[in-house]
């Protein structure tokens, strides 16, 4: 320990540069990480440093790779090659708790903190201090937990139960857990998701005290106006890319945007269709929560269109609400003329809509869509056979499948072969399939070409082309804005629970979504009081 | 149904789950014996009563460490019959004592393990332990008989400074489960980690650090023990080995212990509560067989209590 610090204080004078009033260093630094899940690249190499000090920015689209890189920095995953450098010293977190030990404290968006617990027995879990007679020390945990809290001047009750807390006080005693253990390193992702205003300048308040106290904080949002009122430097990443560093007093916004987005598009779609013809969906006055604002959409015959926008703002829980799925505040609903009630029931949602000709791809084909032990054949037959009485016999449907699977290109040892052995790509074409097969007109589909290959993916692009041009219409609903652009005819920017614009795919950039979709236009830089 | 149910069951603020309707329930049972037969409020139907509850007492206070971190034993009625009958084998006391106890830490421990290395459900894997141990207690004894040795005897039977002994099993019983569960790290640990499966984060407790697998296993191997420790305190009681005498215990101590407001989904419950529990089953027990209500009723009956406790509780994982 003390040659530690005697290390860290050589590194300070070797590096005399000063910021206000102390030394910066780099904290943490990590090189050349990669990681893939399943065979997807998240992260191929990318490098990063934090300063003490500093607050430091993490921008990308959905998917870049930030929430993976912090999780590798905490521990959560273990990285496929790079190297993590703390302190200079090379370090290996094997789990969550390796990473606190290290000093670095991290505020997740799913929060890790066990609500049957008080406050003062989370921040001490698995490290508690025992009496004299073996048992807990409840007193001393209490003492020092209160005194972590008041630290960030909160006034809770170190004896009260996580379970009563509301999230953002969950999360404050999350950074004074952090305080707690010495940490010198605070990753936040996406704080503010579940913050109102006022909450929000709570937590800028205490981040600010970190920084002022030399710890290194990570800021992971989407939100423009709160990236450039309290972060120092910027770090962008695209498709597991690092895009670069810069400081933030050298950005603006459209110049970040322009970082964030910079891509070709790739030549991978199919033409567009003709004029659409008449309405399939049309959705009126819809609200999906008591506050945000209702919204109309209309999907045509023949017609491909989008949701855009960031990770939940509300574009899955408007398609989950069709299927049932999700309740919605209000709205009316009708599918080719006939009117859909809402909320549509979560049992029968499903089946009721198939009757109707709508189909509903949902987003994680392994846990929602596919039956992975079963053959390819009877995830194609299954809408097939939905359509029929429980009771009746089961029909083969040899030539409907054989046809689907051919026409799809599904590449199989045979309609036997269970779908779980298939690539990505064979995986979404056999759900798709299982639509295309039953006579549907609308197709109801989420990301549809996760976790695919770039073949694959063109492929599934020219089959909901073709779906749509045979008169059927497509609602896409995709983290990936350049699919969005190439694949459709119009584009739905949702932002905060509703559409905030629509415009032609045609004329469409990831810039003007993204645009949109951050609300950088008017409307978001006052939605601090519209959040949640 | 929501508002009822976490009113019955709801610990917003507290993780003891809603132990004090179960314990007017038990003082309104009492009450209504009192009123409706004249056998109950006399003394030696009031002394019996200890005696016949602690078994019950003993298992479910087992069963709520398991049931705490999300998990059912539901062995622990062949191992009751199971350790009546290896008393009854015949052999000097210092043998016997010791062998049943060693025999149910090995039980104990061959579930936990199972469940933590082989991920087999708890249900399906004590399940599987229940007809093990029923097979083999019925080869050592395929009806009741043989005896005890005479200190298990005296030691339930007899009394200690005019004290009658099951007073002091009560004291002991009690000391052990609160020092292990208020009183240790372990407790702690069962809590959040029941409390992690319950919210649905398997790993949140292994994230903080915590030995969950061993946790896990030395909980299976304390609910076993205990009872194994009602099953020597029955032997004192029958005087004999029985096959059948822990029939169907398991069910009586998960109703217990859900009565008392421990949540079976874990992480929610408490010492006390599963107490009260058990003694609302006791208290029940003691007044079907007053007013003479056919023992095949009162199966059917507590099934149906059972269910309806389960019913009203906010369940998550589980799915029980």
């Amino acid at each position: 320990m003390v040659a530690r610090a005697a290390e860290t204080r050589a590194r300070a004078t070797e590096f005399p540069e000063r910021s206000g009033a102390c030394f910066v260093k780099t904290l943490v630094e990590m090189s050349d990480i990669r990681k893939a899940f399943a065979g997807t690249a998240a992260l191929k190499g990318v490098s990063i440093a934090l300063q003490s000090g500093s607050v430091h920015a993490l921008m990308g689209e959905n998917g870049a790779g930030k929430s993976t890189l912090m999780k590798i920095l905490a521990g959560v995953h273990q990285p496929d090659s790079g190297a993590i450098l703390l302190d200079g010293r090379q370090v290996a977190f094997h789990r969550p708790k390796d990473a606190l030990e290290a000093g670095i404290s991290t505020v997740f968006q799913e929060l890790s903190l066990l609500p049957n617990l008080t406050i003062a027995e989370n921040m001490f879990l698995g490290r508690e201090p025992t009496t004299a007679f073996g048992g807990v020390d409840h007193r001393r945990m209490r003492r020092e937990a209160g005194k972590a809290l008041a630290e960030l001047g909160l006034t809770l009750d170190p004896g009260t139960l996580v379970s009563m807390l509301s999230i953002a006080e969950r999360q404050f005693v999350e950074i004074a857990h952090g305080i707690m253990t010495d940490a010198s390193v605070f990753i936040l992702d996406e704080p503010t998701a579940a913050l109102n205003a006022a909450d929000v300048e709570v937590l800028n308040r205490h981040i600010r005290r970190l920084k002022d106290e030399g710890k290194a904080v990570v800021y992971i949002s989407h939100r423009m106006d709160e990236i450039f009122a309290i972060c120092d430097t910027v770090t962008v990443l695209k498709d597991g890319e690092l895009v670069g560093t810069r400081s933030l007093a050298e950005m603006t916004p459209a110049a970040l945007i322009a970082m964030m987005v910079g891509r070709e598009l790739a030549d991978l779609f199919p033409q567009r269709g003709d004029a659409p013809g008449p309405a399939m969906l049309s959705v009126e006055d819809f609200r999906i929560t008591e506050r945000s604002k209702p919204f109309s959409l209309e999907l045509r015959r023949g017609e491909i269109v989008a949701l855009a926008g960031l990770e939940g703002q509300g574009q899955q829980r408007f398609m989950r609400s069709l299927v049932g799925q999700y309740h919605p505040f209000a709205g009316r609903v009708a599918i080719k003329g006939k009117s859909l009630p809402l909320p549509v029931s979560p049992g029968g949602g499903v089946r009721r809509l198939q009757a109707m000709g709508v189909g509903f791809v949902p987003e994680d084909r392994k846990e929602d869509g596919l039956f992975l032990g079963l053959s390819v054949a009877h995830n194609i037959a299954a809408a097939l056979h939905s359509k029929r009485s429980e009771l009746a016999l089961a029909a083969g449907y040899q030539r409907q499948i054989a046809d689907t699977m051919s026409s799809l290109a599904v590449k199989a040892s045979g309609p036997g072969a269970a779908v779980g052995t298939l690539s990505g790509g064979n995986q979404q074409k056999v759900l798709l399939g299982r639509y295309l097969a039953a006579d549907i007109d609308i197709l109801l589909v989420e990301e549809p070409t996760r976790g695919v290959d770039i073949g694959a993916k063109s492929e599934i692009y020219r089959l909901l082309r073709d779906f749509a041009k045979k008169g059927g219409a497509v609602l896409v609903l995709s983290r990936e804005t350049v699919e969005l652009i190439g694949l459709c005819d119009r584009i739905c920017v949702v932002h905060n629970d509703t559409i905030v614009k629509q415009m032609p795919a045609a004329d469409a950039t990831e810039h003007n979504i993204l645009d949109a979709a951050l609300g950088a236009n008017g409307e978001a830089s006052g939605a601090g009081g519209e959040r949640r | 149904m929501t508002a009822i149910s976490r009113r019955l069951t709801g610990a917003r603020g507290s993780r003891q789950g809603m132990w004090m309707l179960p314990l007017l329930i038990a003082l309104a049972v009492a009450l209504w014996l009192s009123l409706e037969t004249a056998q109950f409020l006399n003394g030696e139907n009031l002394l019996n009563l200890v005696p016949q509850a602690m078994p019950l007492v003993i298992t479910a206070v087992g069963q709520m460490f398991v049931i705490l971190l999300g998990g059912l034993d539901l062995s622990v009625g062949s191992m009751i019959s199971f350790t009546t009958a290896v008393l009854a084998l015949g052999g000097p006391a210092w043998v016997l004592i010791p062998a049943v106890f060693a025999l149910a830490a090995l039980v104990g421990f061959s579930n936990g393990f199972i469940i933590t290395r082989f991920n087999v459900h708890p249900i399906i894997a004590t399940l599987s332990t229940q007809y093990i141990l029923l097979g083999i207690t019925r080869v050592l004894r395929p009806v009741s008989g043989g005896t005890v040795p005479d200190i298990v005897i005296s030691a339930v039977a007899g009394s200690f400074l005019g004290v009658p002994m099951p007073v002091f099993w009560g004291i002991f019983i009690l000391a052990v489960a609160w020092k292990l569960l208020y009183g240790s790290r372990f407790g702690l640990h069962l809590f959040a980690i029941g409390g992690g499966v319950s919210s649905g984060v398997e790993d949140a407790a292994h994230n903080f650090g915590i030995a969950d697998r061993r946790n896990i296993v030395l909980a299976y191997v304390i609910c076993s023990c205990f009872a194994a420790l009602a099953g020597v305190f029955l032997a004192g009681r029958i005087v004999s080995g029985d096959p059948n005498v822990g029939l169907l215990f398991e069910l009586d101590a998960i109703t217990a212990v859900a009565i008392g407001g421990t949540q079976l989904s874990g992480g929610i419950g408490s010492l006390h509560g599963t107490v009260i529990g058990a003694l609302v089953m006791a208290l029940l027990a003691n007044g079907m067989n007053l007013t003479n209500v056919s023992p095949f009723i009162q199966t059917t009956i507590k099934g149906a209590i059972l269910l309806l406790v389960v019913a009203l509780q906010s369940r998550k994982k589980m799915g029980l």
